[in-house]
């Protein structure tokens, strides 16, 4: 929704942008907290104070609630005050509204003993991103932790079955995973998507739609010759000989991470799948995620 | 490797991991319980109370709603019937948490009888449990708890479900919502309807 409001809130709710960050779509300045809810604002004016100790703000163009956890709750009428239960569009989506349960996030970390996240396993074909993820789930299995595998090919097999591997239909695959993969974060999930996902602004755009640290991208840093030598699923040979078109490494780009939470280097000691997922659980006791 | 309509060169990836594995870990059995009805019948409603009681007895269940899903992964689709099915289409995700051992509970108004068969054929083991808010529209017109039957009456939306877009009730739901001598059902006893038939039908126990 774009358009001009004014929203009133307590002085002692308003605190500095918790976080600044750009998605390919909307530009965002930063968060106002509001008890359990975060307002991404567009742009923002602040007028004047009034003698109750409240700040008037004048909000230009879009001003969306966000939850806590990074979930939409509608967004504010076009001008007058923000009116929480207001009906919103959200891209095509018109007229629908968010609907909040009494049963929330906490409580299902409670119930878990564990806190929800996305690990995001990137890189090139036969780099070793299902074996990781197979090998992580194992481990956390073990230690009575609940993970959910979303692997590219599999999702492609059901959810996903109606794109093909165009870079829009690419994009609109990282997106929908994204998508779900939040949800099972918010479930209270530690789910492990495992897909090429060549593109960084893809990437990027999923790590934006979780709170912050939530998405942990794990790189697997394997040159091409060694994924190429282990051709798993014999594509290279296919993309070599002129079969396959677009295959990423070979005639398709794979655009390295940049700021990977873990990167797991081919050749460095303690280089086996079982090694290497423990180092991604490590990384998950160390920032809590394996508690409630 | 295998080809599946759109996607090329696919493999389908096993994990040792399954779900048996998680089933036992979460101590209850995967499944959809996939509420329908007309704007307005209750859904949302009931798919929270039912959450919390599942809670209480420490089950983990995790709620789709159609409006919550068209905030995110559904966000590129309207209200067109073919936006209709594809964003039914798209509720494989419950079947995505069914297989991770969770009770998940969708709530859409999902209202053409072959896409809501199409869900149930996407889950194997009667793990696909349909309950039908069977709200008269009057009482759900009343309501109107987001304004949009007043919106539709009055032209500005059109292809409205119940208003100028069919609903087509189910013809073999599990369980069935209706008022009881012209009295609805509260939430908790709605809730206690659903978490008897999941309980009596194992649901409840790995």
């Amino acid at each position: 929704m774009t358009g001009t409001g004014t929203a009133t809130v307590g002085a002692e709710s308003f605190f500095p942008p918790l976080r600044l960050q750009t998605t390919s779509h909307i530009p965002k300045l930063g968060f106002l907290k509001l008890n359990r809810s975060l307002i991404s604002l567009r742009s923002l004016q602040i007028k004047a104070s009034d003698s109750s100790n409240q700040l008037r703000l004048n909000v230009a163009h879009d001003l969306t609630l966000s939850n806590s956890n990074g979930n939409s709750n509608g967004n504010a009428t076009g001008s007058g005050t923000t009116n929480l239960k207001h009906l919103s569009t959200i891209g095509n989506s018109t007229n629908i509204q968010w609907h909040s349960c009494s049963v929330q996030k906490d409580d299902r970390h409670s119930l878990l003993h564990q806190k929800g996240c996305v690990i995001w396993i990137t890189g090139l074909s036969g780099s070793g991103k299902s074996t990781i993820a197979c090998a992580l789930s194992r481990i956390l299995h073990q230690r009575g932790k609940l993970t959910y595998v979303l692997d590219g090919d599999n999702i492609r097999h059901g959810l996903n079955k109606d794109l093909g591997f165009k870079a829009q239909d690419r994009a609109e695959n990282i997106r929908r995973i994204g998508e779900v993969a939040k949800l099972f974060a918010d479930a209270g999930v530690i789910c492990i998507a495992s897909l090429i996902s060549p593109y960084r602004r893809d990437r990027d755009a999923c790590r934006s739609m979780l709170p912050n640290g939530d998405f942990i991208e794990v790189f697997m840093d394997v040159p091409l010759h060694v994924c190429e030598a282990r051709d798993p699923k014999g594509l290279y040979k296919l993309a070599r000989a002129g079969k396959i078109k677009g295959f990423t490494g070979i005639d398709d780009p794979y655009e390295t991470p940049i700021h990977s939470e873990i990167v797991l280097k081919h050749g460095e000691p303690c280089a086996s799948p079982v090694e290497m997922a423990e180092k991604i659980v490590v990384y998950l006791e160390n920032k809590g995620y394996l508690h409630a | 490797m295998s080809t599946i309509t759109n996607s090329t060169n696919i493999f389908w990836q096993e994990c040792q991991i399954g779900k048996p594995d998680r089933q036992k870990l979460l101590n209850q059995k995967g499944c959809v319980v996939w509420i329908t009805g007309l704007s307005g019948s209750g859904k949302s409603t009931l798919a929270c109370s039912l959450g919390r009681e599942l809670h209480t007895r420490g089950k983990l269940s995790y709620v789709l709603d159609g409006d919550n899903l068209r905030h995110g992964l559904n966000k590129d689709l309207g209200f067109k019937p073919e936006d209709r099915t594809e964003n039914i289409r798209r509720t494989e995700v419950a079947k995505l948490f069914a297989d991770a051992g969770l009770i998940c509970v969708a709530s859409l108004i999902s209202p053409y009888r072959r896409d809501r068969d199409a869900c149930r054929a996407m889950l194997p083991d009667a793990n696909f449990i349909e309950v039908f808010m069977n709200m008269p529209l009057q009482l759900c017109e009343a309501r109107d708890p987001k304004g949009l039957y007043k919106l539709a009456r009055s032209g500005k939306i059109k292809g409205f479900t119940g208003i100028d877009d069919p609903y087509e009730p189910p013809l073999n739901c599990e369980i069935e919502i209706k008022q009881e001598n012209g009295v609805c059902p509260t939430p908790t006893a709605m809730a206690g309807q659903v978490v008897s038939y999941l309980e009596n039908k194992g649901f409840l126990r790995s």
